[in-house]
């Protein structure tokens, strides 16, 4: 609490990231800032040795040339150096840009060309590699900087420079010209409230992506609110394991920490996150929607293979938890009995359940980027974490809503975050107005214009409703609503979403737009499915094979058939019943241009590629043939061809060539 | 490779045999210090078995093998071990039940200097030993990245990685001389371009001379500075990749040849 008091008192002066560094390293100096895994140890750095990281990095970029609204590209995973790059950038009042690290050489030379970087801070060869290649071509990248030096001992290093290196000199620089450190640090007081902070690309789930310029004074001051209001200090403590290029990781883990002073754990490699997590045991905690299904899937999976004694024991608390889990959560009052059974429970399954992934010192959990199925997100609740979920974007830096302790549900995204102000047009479509929200497009101000209001509100793209209690509930994106030729409201990804909260469908996607009825595309969950499979004795060699079994479409079809009960149920959705559906033989993927790079269905695209399934899935067959063009991991270029069936769900006739003429 | 190759080790005029089977007859070829040697040969060619008379595992009849200088008679593994061979088996031989790190530990065996009393009490100077393999064991980790199953035991690892984590065991064992059995055998593409870029990566980086054997022909051009060829236990080849792969006897018994 303090904390964030203290932080209050300076609110005027302390408009930009390196100044809140600057007092976190005054103010809790031998706290820690940093934690790396690094050769099995995790290491620490605190808030007094990351501002002297920094500064010296300044000095380094300083010397590079890099000044004021210079660019400076940041393409890496989570590690010290990469954030400690984004601030000595912005002590220079230059623009960091962070690039998705697993972006194919092309996506990564068009933000690279777009945004002009002057100057780049990589992780390690293989983005060096990409890197250079992307930047070949363009003559206004200057340095690149590294961070692990494996492997790149026989390049070229006239503008290839090692960062270790880089710090290690300008310390020994500061050591022999205090001066010099002086004029560096002297640079954060040159920041003004209105300098760009940081310029993150969108994710294009929508076409090309844009850069989202966040100005300074308005970053900080919207991770103050949110800090307060999760009550965040210096004692908690993050997992930083979310792209460095998404809105989510420079929020919840740079700004917020900058701004309550709490302390970043990086993790060791992006496969070794889930034993991080559980040996940091981070207090603040966000992961979308399919990180928690696919632990709960491991979870269930795990129990499976347990003695009887376990699984009947496990089975008898999760009841329990089931019942009065949430009750306890959200401070209702509950017999004291049912209490004593919950708290047997903690010790005996929950506790150690909790232990195992993670989670046991969680205070505070957030989820979002995509709807969460009830029992999934009551599971969780119901062990006693405090999950909640919060509606953001990148033009609003992260929060829009988000729900307060004690008043939280699965199927909304809660009441407006603080000081954020929400109105829904006559379309239906969501606008805010928040502290933290965007300047505009980088070099696109058409785009800008027609993003943001006249009376200052932007536009999200986004359909929603206000329920009654206030909280907001998000349907899908507002041009994708659409209607079926009778007049009934048609979101595709509403049904997408009560499609993919079975774990056996990992992804769906809907037609339905200007047709006669809707249909479904399914991609099953190998690891659901192949479990299934095994203890069925259901002999596959492939995806492709595993999807087209005839048992497997049995049992997407009850799915499929219990979507359509609930849908019936809720008058404003009747109209997207599932007539046709049908079971692709691949797996969407990002590389095919299938997902966007945060895993969202690229609707459009898919329908073109898979035309001749589309037009099937509407013209009454029950098989069509699909061949498609696929990008290995190492880039090659293949050919997928397979026969895929339609399947007709009951209670709808069966298509026929004359109803979709008539559409 | 510098101008004057240095011989690490030479087998001259080898012949072994069981009972009335000759397995390798009349082989002599030399590894010199650095390179890349590349072992090939169609089934039953007496690749393996030569790799174990080089580890001091069999005992040839006839013949000697020279390394670093010195002709040896009667070798046990262990000695050859210790004087810096070390080798990945065709068939993954690990220690099922304990974790990766435990197992790559068990590679430095050799190099613990502290006695048994202490081991056993992981005290003193046993503790200061432990921490300084432990660390270069996380190098190898690094390295060869598998840092996400350093704490799974071994037996539940897919294949893949199993052969990695071998290769890790031999590598701590800070080997002058690394063979590979088919370290490749039973993997998929990605895996085997994988383990390619490891085996370029060990030798450059820690100036390991490596012999391999390998059935992958695309593999054994690209990684390997020279290539031997074994047939029906006589060498029929010795050269670059390229001349090996131009050489009618090499085509004839790969490919068969009318008789």
């Amino acid at each position: 609490m303090e904390a964030v008091e203290a932080g209050a008192r300076d609110a005027s002066r302390e408009n930009s990231f390196p100044k809140l560094l600057r007092t976190n390293a005054r103010m809790r100096g031998a706290r820690p800032a940093m934690r790396h895994k690094d050769r099995g140890i995790w290491r620490t750095w605190t808030w007094a040795e990351a501002y002297e990281n920094v500064l010296a990095l300044a000095h380094a970029f300083d010397a590079m040339g890099v000044g004021h609204g210079d660019r400076v590209a940041i393409v890496g995973g989570n590690r010290p150096l990469m954030y400690w790059s984004i601030s000595a950038a912005q002590l220079l009042r230059a623009i960091p840009v962070p690039v998705y690290a697993d972006a194919a050489p092309d996506e990564m030379a068009a933000v690279i060309e777009d945004a002009e970087v002057k100057i780049a801070a990589v992780q390690d060869q293989e983005q060096v590699d990409k890197f250079i290649g992307a930047a070949e071509r363009l003559s206004f990248v200057n340095f690149v900087c590294y961070d692990e030096d494996r492997g790149l001992e026989d390049y070229d290093h006239a503008r290839l420079k090692p960062m270790h290196k880089l710090i290690a000199d300008a310390k020994a620089l500061f050591a022999r010209e205090p001066a010099e450190r002086a004029r560096i640090a002297a640079k954060i007081e040159d920041g003004q409230g209105g300098d760009t902070s940081i310029m993150l690309y969108t994710s294009g789930t929508t076409g090309r992506s844009k850069g989202v310029i966040l100005s300074s004074e308005r970053s900080v001051a919207a991770a103050r609110d949110t800090a307060a209001f999760d009550r965040l200090n210096d004692h908690d403590e993050v997992l930083a394991y979310l792209p460095l290029a998404w809105v989510g990781d420079h929020y919840l883990n740079y700004a917020q920490a900058m701004v309550a002073g709490v302390c970043m754990a990086c993790p060791e490699s992006p496969d070794t996150v889930q034993q991080d997590l559980r040996e940091i045991g981070p207090t603040f905690y966000f992961a979308p929607p399919r990180v928690f299904e696919g632990l709960l899937t491991r979870v269930m999976i795990r129990m499976e293979d347990a003695g009887s004694l376990k699984r009947k024991m496990f089975h008898y608390f999760l009841g329990v938890a089931r019942q009065w889990g949430e009750k306890i959560l959200n401070r209702q009052s509950v017999p004291v009995t049912a209490r004593l059974k919950y708290a047997l429970g903690e010790m005996l399954v929950y506790g150690p359940l909790k232990n195992v992934l993670g989670f046991s010192r969680i205070r505070v959990a957030y989820t979002a980027g995509e709807a969460i199925g009830n029992d999934l997100f009551a599971f969780y609740r119901s062990l006693g974490l405090n999950l909640k979920q919060l509606y953001g974007q990148t033009e609003a830096f992260l929060y829009v809503t988000c729900q307060p302790d004690g008043a939280v549900r699965s199927d909304t995204v809660g009441p407006p975050a603080p000081n954020v102000t929400i109105k829904i047009n006559e379309d239906g479509e969501v606008l805010f107005k928040s502290p933290g929200q965007f300047v505009g497009y980088y070099k696109d101000p058409q785009k800008t214009a027609e993003t943001v209001t006249s009376d200052g509100f932007v536009r999200t793209g986004d359909a929603g409703i206000f329920d009654k209690d206030g909280q907001l509930r998000i349907i899908d994106r507002a041009k994708d609503v659409g209607k079926l030729p009778d007049g009934r409201l048609f979101a595709p990804k509403y049904i997408e979403n009560k499609l993919k909260f079975f774990p056996n469908i990992k992804e769906a996607v809907a037609f339905g737009d200007g047709r006669a009825f809707a249909t479904a595309m399914i991609n099953i969950d190998l690891t659901a499915v192949g479990n299934w499979a095994e203890r069925n004795n259901i002999v596959y060699s492939s995806y492709q094979e595993l999807a087209c079994h005839p048992r497997v479409n049995e049992m997407i079809a009850k799915n499929v058939a219990e979507v359509n009960a609930a849908l019936a149920a809720e008058p404003m959705m009747a109209g997207g019943v599932i007539k046709r559906f049908l079971i692709l033989h691949k797996e969407l993927d990002a590389d095919d241009g299938e997902l966007t790079r945060t895993q969202k269905v690229r609707r459009g695209f898919i329908a073109e590629r898979y035309a001749p399934l589309v037009t099937a899935l509407y013209d009454g067959s029950s098989e069509a043939d699909i061949s498609t063009e696929v990008t290995f991991e190492d880039g090659r270029r293949g050919t997928i061809s397979a026969r895929v069936k339609v399947s007709d769900m009951d209670g709808g006739a069966p298509a026929s060539k004359q109803l979709e003429s008539a559409a | 490779m510098s101008d004057t190759p240095q011989t690490l080790l030479s087998v001259e005029n080898v012949t072994l045999k069981f009972g009335g089977v000759t397995a390798i007859s009349g082989v002599s070829f030399d590894i010199r210090k650095g390179e890349i040697r590349a072992i090939i040969g169609p089934n039953g060619a007496g690749k393996t078995s030569m790799l174990n008379c080089i580890n001091g595992f069999y005992h040839p009849q006839e013949g000697r093998i020279t390394y670093k200088g010195e002709t040896r008679e009667r070798m046990r593994p262990h000695v050859a071990a210790s004087q810096g061979i070390a080798r990945t088996f065709q068939n993954v031989a690990l220690f099922r039940g304990m974790t990766t790190l435990d197992n790559i530990m068990t590679g430095r065996t050799l190099k613990m200097k502290a006695n048994i009393f202490w081991q056993m009490l992981r005290i003193g100077p046993a503790l200061k030993d432990e921490i300084q393999h432990r660390e270069y064991c996380e190098e190898i980790i690094d390295f060869l990245e598998i840092e996400h199953i350093r704490k799974v035991p071994v037996g539940r690892l897919p294949y893949g990685l199993q052969k990695r984590v071998e290769l890790a065991r031999a590598l701590a064992m800070q080997p002058d001389l690394l063979l590979l059995d088919e370290p490749m055998a039973g993997m998929n593409l990605e895996e085997k371009q994988d383990m390619c870029r490891f085996i370029l990566d060990v030798n450059k980086t820690y100036g390991t001379t490596i012999a391999l054997i390998e059935h992958d022909m695309g593999v054994v051009m690209d990684l390997s500075d020279r290539v031997v060829v074994l047939e029906y236990g006589r060498k029929i080849a010795d050269g670059t990749p390229d001349e090996v792969k131009s050489d009618q006897k090499v085509i004839d018994a790969y490919l068969g040849v009318p008789h």
